[in-house]
């Protein structure tokens, strides 16, 4: 999957805007939208929100884990713990990404959230790798995953999966006759 | 024992298909996407869906040429008809992919299909997947076979063209609690032991072990 | 976004080969030392070091997989096939010591497909060579993910220059899975650029135009 697609996805999370417009309800495909009122705060998908934020039609309302003390909060645990920890949106990175490069004059030190982030996500790669590591090494079968969002399993995805085939074919050899049945003689 | 649990599942969908609403009808667009996008095989084709969600297009889009240019919420409208039109694009995309990746396994199960089970290709799947693999033949006979000696002029497509292979490993996100899963083993020296699929739980595993949960809408790929 | 409207076929992996593979068709050129097992009438003239009109039985020579495949017989002995050496014993106990050194570009580049499709000969010592050949690929994977997951943006020759042939494609698959995110990071994801392809032709069309 490419980044852009997940970002697509993440672009369906909603947002609280403040917009200096009005308009009626609208009834889009996928749901209610509105009514939006200047000076009163409404819910949105993030796509929107970008979209209007650009148009000057609104200010975005930063979510509630785009925090600084929050984030440093987040970065710790995540540096202490082993495992995985909760994270405050399955779409924290393409959030952050997405508010921070289109609406940073909403969001306060928008610099250090950036900063903070970062440091997660560095760290969660991190462990991704050792838990990658070991998976092989042990020969799993199996493995939980939880917390782990869909932009950081997919940063992995192809080279983990095609190991992974790699290596069950490459046991498969061990039982001879399991797969060497069906081995083709084109050549 | 399946047999019963799929009449039961489909008449379900039946009923829920009555009252679904378009919101829910986009949400089942998508996981549709992303499971074509991660599952090894082609699944089972939603053309009803995507019917469905081409009626809901058109609808729309009609409705909008009324509007006058420049309004606020055609422009709105517009960015969500895009963005439906790209999903369904790309669920579509993906499964033309598949086809052409597995044409002569696609259509070798098409053939073995018993008459009434529903089919895995749309009809339009299936003229595609047929006319793909006609022009195969006929390029490879027009480069290479036809000047072979004569009795190595044939392909046996299905040996020749890889199958997908369902040993592959896929992420899960769980959407039904399931018990009891199967995994087996990968070593000489492990057992095969069960799982305990809870709701939300996220799982890297075979794909082979948890297929049904795949077409039953019980876990969804990741 | 993935616009591949073709897909190259990969490499079966194991004991498995793929009819439509590149890979999979080098690799069955590769040749593997063998010794006739009887007379070939009439096909002396394959062997460039004798003037004979048969080759005799018992005469060594380089086969490629894909003849040596052919030929070989379980209950009929045409050919036998001798191990490479990297596969024999005294190898696989370097690969056992530490899978890392070895430069498996040198001594392949086929390391693991061939390994695999010696296993079409009956060989006794089968059992290990597939058991070698599965804990070198554990053995090396460590070092294939950091480095495919660490090189961004800078020459990658060097790092896969030991890998073998199956190890550098799941080096390119890390380093797209990186490079995807990093230029979806840095805001690359989202402008169009020409491709090189149409480019080269605005530029021939304004050489066309010129006397």
């Amino acid at each position: 999957m490419d980044p852009s697609e997940v970002e697509f996805l993440a672009e369906k999370e909603v947002v609280k805007i403040i917009p200096n417009f009005s308009l009626d309800k609208i009834y889009l495909i996928g749901g209610d939208l509105g009514p939006f009122n200047p000076g009163l705060p409404v819910d949105v998908p993030v796509w929107l929100a970008l979209n209007l934020k650009q148009r000057q039609k609104c200010r975005i309302v930063p979510p509630e884990w785009m925090d600084v003390e929050k984030l440093e909060e987040i970065r710790e645990l995540e540096r202490k713990e082993d495992t995985f920890t909760p994270v405050p949106s399955p779409y924290y990175m393409e959030l952050t990404k997405l508010l921070l490069n289109h609406a940073s004059d909403n969001i306060p030190k928008a610099d250090e959230i950036r900063t903070l982030v970062k440091d997660i996500w560095d760290t969660r790669i991190a462990k991704l790798r050792l838990s990658a590591d070991s998976f092989i090494s042990q020969q799993e079968a199996h493995a939980k995953l939880d917390n782990l969002t869909l932009m950081e399993i997919n940063t992995t995805r192809s080279f983990l999966l095609d190991t992974l085939n790699c290596m069950y074919k490459l046991r498969s050899n061990l039982q001879p006759g399991a797969s060497g049945g069906k081995a083709q003689d084109h050549h | 024992m399946s047999d019963t649990l799929s009449d039961d599942a489909s008449g379900g969908d039946d009923g829920q298909e009555d009252v679904m609403t378009p919101a829910e009808l986009i949400g089942k667009l998508e996981e549709a996407w992303l499971n074509e996008k991660f599952s090894p095989e082609l699944l089972e084709n939603k053309s009803e869906m995507g019917e469905c969600v081409m009626e809901q297009l058109t609808h729309m889009e009609a409705n909008l040429q009324r509007v006058r240019r420049g309004d606020v919420k055609a422009s709105v409208h517009r960015m969500e008809i895009d963005r439906i039109r790209f999903v369904l694009s790309s669920y579509l995309r993906s499964r033309l992919q598949k086809i052409e990746k597995f044409f002569p396994h696609v259509l070798e199960k098409e053939k073995s299909r018993v008459e009434g089970d529903p089919s895995f290709l749309s009809p339009e799947e299936f003229a595609f997947a047929k006319e793909y693999l006609a022009n195969t033949e006929t390029y490879l006979k027009a480069v290479a076979l036809k000047h072979m000696p004569p009795n190595l002029q044939t392909v046996d497509m299905l040996k020749a063209v890889p199958e997908p292979c369902l040993d592959s490993f896929v992420f899960l996100r769980v959407r039904e609690r399931q018990e009891n899963i199967l995994v087996e083993p990968e070593t000489d020296d492990q057992r095969e032991y069960v799982v305990d699929l809870d709701v939300d739980s996220q799982h890297l595993m075979r794909y082979r072990a948890i297929a049904p949960l795949v077409s039953s809408g019980a876990v969804q790929l990741i | 976004m993935e616009t591949h409207s073709y897909f190259p076929v990969p490499p079966g992996v194991g004991m498995e080969e793929n009819f439509l593979s590149l890979d999979d068709i080098l690799l069955s050129h590769e040749r593997l030392p063998s010794r006739t097992e009887c007379t070939f009438p009439r096909l002396g003239f394959l062997e460039k070091s004798s003037d004979s009109r048969d080759i005799q039985e018992g005469t060594k020579m380089e086969m490629p997989l894909f003849l040596a495949k052919g030929l070989y017989e379980r209950k009929r002995r045409v050919v036998s096939v001798e191990l490479p050496k990297v596969y024999k014993e005294g190898w696989r106990t370097v690969f056992n010591a530490d899978p890392t050194v070895v430069d498996l570009h040198k001594m392949g580049p086929y390391y693991y497909g061939l390994g695999s499709q010696l296993l079409h000969f009956d060989s006794p010592e089968n059992p290990e060579i597939a058991q070698a050949v599965l804990q070198t690929f554990i053995g090396r994977f460590r070092r294939t993910m950091d480095s495919s997951q660490n090189a961004y943006n800078e020459d990658t020759s060097a790092l896969v220059e030991r890998l073998d042939y199956l190890e550098r494609a799941l080096f390119r698959a890390g380093q797209s899975g990186l490079n995807s995110f990093q230029n979806w990071e840095r805001g690359r994801a989202s402008t169009i650029t020409a491709s090189s392809l149409v480019l080269n032709y605005r530029k021939r069309k304004i050489t066309d135009l010129q006397p």
